[in-house]
């Protein structure tokens, strides 16, 4: 390890806020071009429309940014915030950031969810939110120090670019002993040489004495985070306990948060397990149900998927305690132990690795033609410390891998790589590539809408058969969920803020499985309210698992099984003891609605969120090619003549992919008429005057930007 | 014998999956079933033998991603 060398450049002093009902009432502004540092209150008027979190986030990029700014300039900030429940110790899942920016993938919005301490060690350092701007030429490493009431911007040299090295090196700069201390926001390599850098998030593992990774991975945040010449973010705080936050009600609050953790520890062993296993046991049952991505989304099943399944990693989990916040039990977190990877610089050597969970074993696993578990922990490891998007990484990757096989793409292009799915060294060496910026990995790096246009200018590929093929909407790559069979899940994918990323609704099992939305209007609804419901877990600084990853064991005899409601009660009670705001199940969904429309607007503020920047590629919605058609072809012809009544007789399997394209395209059309009604939008997806005005997001630059849409009251 | 959801069961030779839900009420909200440490979906139900002895969980799936 070379040396490296820290040089403090500024140090701001200030008076740390006692922490009220989850507020420091206060964020920190970072301007690194200038080397300023600034406190901006936060009002209550603030408080009520945007509750926190995301919401925070999005006001303070709304004023950061123009409609012009691009994800690379000065202007364009990197905002974190937790939220009012943020840093809550007792209640499960209860320690999450969530990070915005102009995406370099997307043009517009990206919001990502991540674990790990720095959210809430960032609140309780005196700051519900951080927004760093500007640019700087050599290496930074920003300290808050909410200890010692300070915070530092270092000129740094010499420190390692992967970032778990780094920020284990960072964990012991800034420990003084302690290093359950500090928490480190870092990125690495990939992110500098590709549009699909993600961000790590440090928790410090008592047990195994190292500092744990979680990932805002969607979107390319951590591109912008190397762009501006940002080594890290390093937070430092002290003990947390439930009356760190200051609660209007610590009784209700534990009473509250006791029955939550109790029932997670009495039935996650009865059902998913996610304590042991954590998200792998999707592998299975979403290859049982034909959801499985697999090829490139081609298919959602094979019949190799149990040799990546939970079976396997439980037992390659390194058993222990793996709770990316303090007390939560449902500690998801999993990692494997002493895993020696087989290329790139760690060849050979031992390492941890932070994972997998379902959406990396999916993207880098099955989606790739790979159903080896040792490679898909090596790709996550090199994803994790090169600072790369798995989600991203795999999907672009199944897509050259597609347009390869196709012919549409050969060795030529490649480099010599043979990108058969399958391929599992070259999928690796994809990997390596991105990282050091070189090659057809970088090519790939710059995410599945780019390689279209590249493809079909610079390679002479058809332009409209990639358009089908190339998993992507809005410019961000689907995560790992196939919804040809679940219109629902369409629109969960297509009608989703920042681009189809199953966080705002995964609807696949209400939709496909339980057939709970039968009608148009039942899908609208559910694509009105889980987005809604989902949202506001990212305005608080929460983690949604504990919500319907644990069911109660009751909750099938409620009215509305799919919404847990039990548990969205808990979670009204929970708001209402932190922050002393009475509300209740209802009041969480139009805490939601005002963030989420104004992330909408947002959008088209950037130049996006109309009708036509909802549009997913045909993939999503049916079978592109023959081989799709006929391995399921006798679900497809049993639509065709059931559900639409064509005499298929003498049929082509083209005739009938055309006819199944323009049926399922059509719904897809009127599935967004009736969730735009729904939401409050019009026919083109922009919120109406009387949506922002009831929602209170009426401010004059918003009503200015309806207007020049053709939106007036 | 066999325990479901921690409560003991009655148990036959060739007790499939969707025998044993055949005896609760609105089964259907069960779409996938774990034996011991191993999950069934439903798509398996019919044709998966319960061993004696298993430890079973219905589990009400409703989530995930």
């Amino acid at each position: 390890m070379a040396e490296y060398k820290m040089k403090s450049l500024m140090v701001f002093n200030y008076d740390r806020p006692v922490i009220e009902k989850g507020y420091a009432n206060q964020t920190l502004c970072i301007d690194i071009s200038d080397v300023v540092i600034s406190v901006k209150p936060v009002t209550e008027k603030i408080k009520n429309v945007f509750i926190g979190g995301k919401g925070f986030d999005l006001w303070l990029l709304w004023n950061a940014v123009n409609s012009t700014t691009t994800w690379s300039d000065p202007e364009n900030a990197i905002c974190i915030a937790s939220g009012p429940m943020g840093g809550t110790p007792v209640y499960p899942g209860s320690g999450k950031s969530i990070v915005t920016t102009i995406s370099p993938l997307t043009g517009s919005v990206i919001d990502s969810n991540v674990g790990g301490y720095f959210g809430p060690y960032l609140k309780f350092s005196g700051f519900d939110a951080l927004e760093v701007t500007g640019k700087s030429l050599k290496d930074v490493v920003l300290f808050i120090d909410g200890i010692d009431e300070k915070v530092q911007i270092f000129e740094a040299s010499g420190l390692p670019d992967d970032s778990y090295a780094l920020s284990a090196i960072l964990t012991k700069y800034f420990d003084r002993g302690k290093p359950r201390n500090i928490s480190v926001v870092s990125t690495g390599p990939g992110a500098k040489n590709t549009r699909m850098g993600c961000l790590n998030f440090t928790w410090y593992d008592l047990k195994r004495k190292r500092a744990r990774y979680k990932q805002a991975g969607r979107g390319g945040i951590g591109g912008v985070f190397a762009d501006k010449g940002i080594k890290a973010i390093v937070a430092r705080w002290d003990t947390v306990t439930t009356k760190t936050n200051n609660p209007a009600d610590a009784t209700t609050l534990k009473e509250v948060g006791r029955k939550h953790s109790r029932e997670v520890v009495e039935l996650d062993p009865k059902q998913n397990q996610m304590a042991q296993i954590g998200t792998t046991h999707l592998v299975p049952i979403m290859n049982d149900f034909d959801l499985l991505p697999t090829h490139n989304f081609q298919y959602g099943q094979h019949s190799e998927a149990d040799n990546i399944g939970q079976e396997v990693f439980r037992r390659i989990f390194d058993p222990g305690y793996d709770g990316c916040w303090m007390g939560c039990t449902l500690a998801c977190s999993h990692g494997v132990k002493d895993f020696v990877p087989l290329t790139g610089p760690y060849k050979g050597i031992k390492v941890f690795v932070d994972g997998p969970e379902y959406e990396t074993i999916a993207g880098c696993g099955s989606n790739l033609g790979i159903f080896d578990p040792h490679t898909i922990i090596e790709m996550n490891f090199y994803c994790d410390t090169y600072g790369l998007d798995t989600i991203s990484v795999g999907t672009s990757t199944a897509f050259a891998m597609e347009c390869f096989e196709m012919g549409l793409i050969n060795e030529s292009h490649t480099g010599g790589m043979n990108l058969s799915f399958g391929n599992r060294l070259a999928a690796l060496e994809v990997v390596h590539q991105m990282a050091r910026g070189e090659g057809f990995g970088q090519i790939i790096g710059r995410g599945v809408r780019q390689m279209k246009m590249i493809f079909s200018r610079d390679y002479g590929a058809d332009p409209d058969l990639m358009q089908d093929i190339g998993m992507e909407a809005k410019g961000l790559e689907f995560s790992e969920y196939m919804t040809k069979e679940s219109l629902a899940q369409q629109g969960g994918y297509g009608l989703a803020l920042k681009g189809p990323q199953h966080d705002e609704a995964w609807l696949i099992f209400l939709d496909m499985v339980h057939n709970f939305m039968p009608t148009f209007e039942q899908k609208a609804e559910a694509l009105h309210w889980f987005p809604m419901f989902r949202t506001w877990f990212g305005l608080c600084g929460l983690c949604k698992l504990p919500w319907n990853d644990v069911v109660p064991e009751d909750n099938k005899d409620t009215p509305e099984p799919a919404k847990v409601m039990k548990h969205v009660e808990w979670y009204a009670d929970y708001y209402t003891a932190v922050t002393g705001r009475q509300t209740t199940a209802d009041g969480l969904i139009r805490m939601s609605e005002a963030v989420y429309n104004f992330q909408r607007i947002f959008n088209l503020k950037m130049g996006f969120g109309q009708r036509e920047h909802d549009n997913i590629p045909y993939r999503a919605m049916g079978p592109v090619k023959i081989v799709e058609y006929e391995s399921r072809a006798e679900r497809y012809d049993k639509q065709l003549v059931e559900k639409h009544n064509i005499d298929i007789t003498g049929k082509t399997t083209e005739e009938k992919i055309a006819l199944l394209r323009k049926f399922r395209e059509n719904l897809y059309e009127k599935l967004k008429d009736a969730v735009y009604k729904r939401r409050g939008w019009t026919s083109n997806g922009i919120p109406t005057i009387d949506t922002v005005k009831r929602l209170g997001i009426d401010f004059p630059e918003v009503l200015e930007l309806l207007k020049a849409h053709g939106v007036e009251s | 014998m066999i325990r479901v959801n921690g409560k003991k069961h009655f148990w036959y030779e060739g007790m499939t999956i969707k025998d044993l839900l055949n005896n609760f009420n609105k089964s259907h909200l069960y779409a996938v079933v774990r034996i011991n440490d191993k999950h069934i979906s439903r798509p398996y139900f019919e044709k998966t033998l319960i061993p004696d002895n298993s430890e079973v969980f219905l589990i009400p799936m409703v989530a995930g991603g």
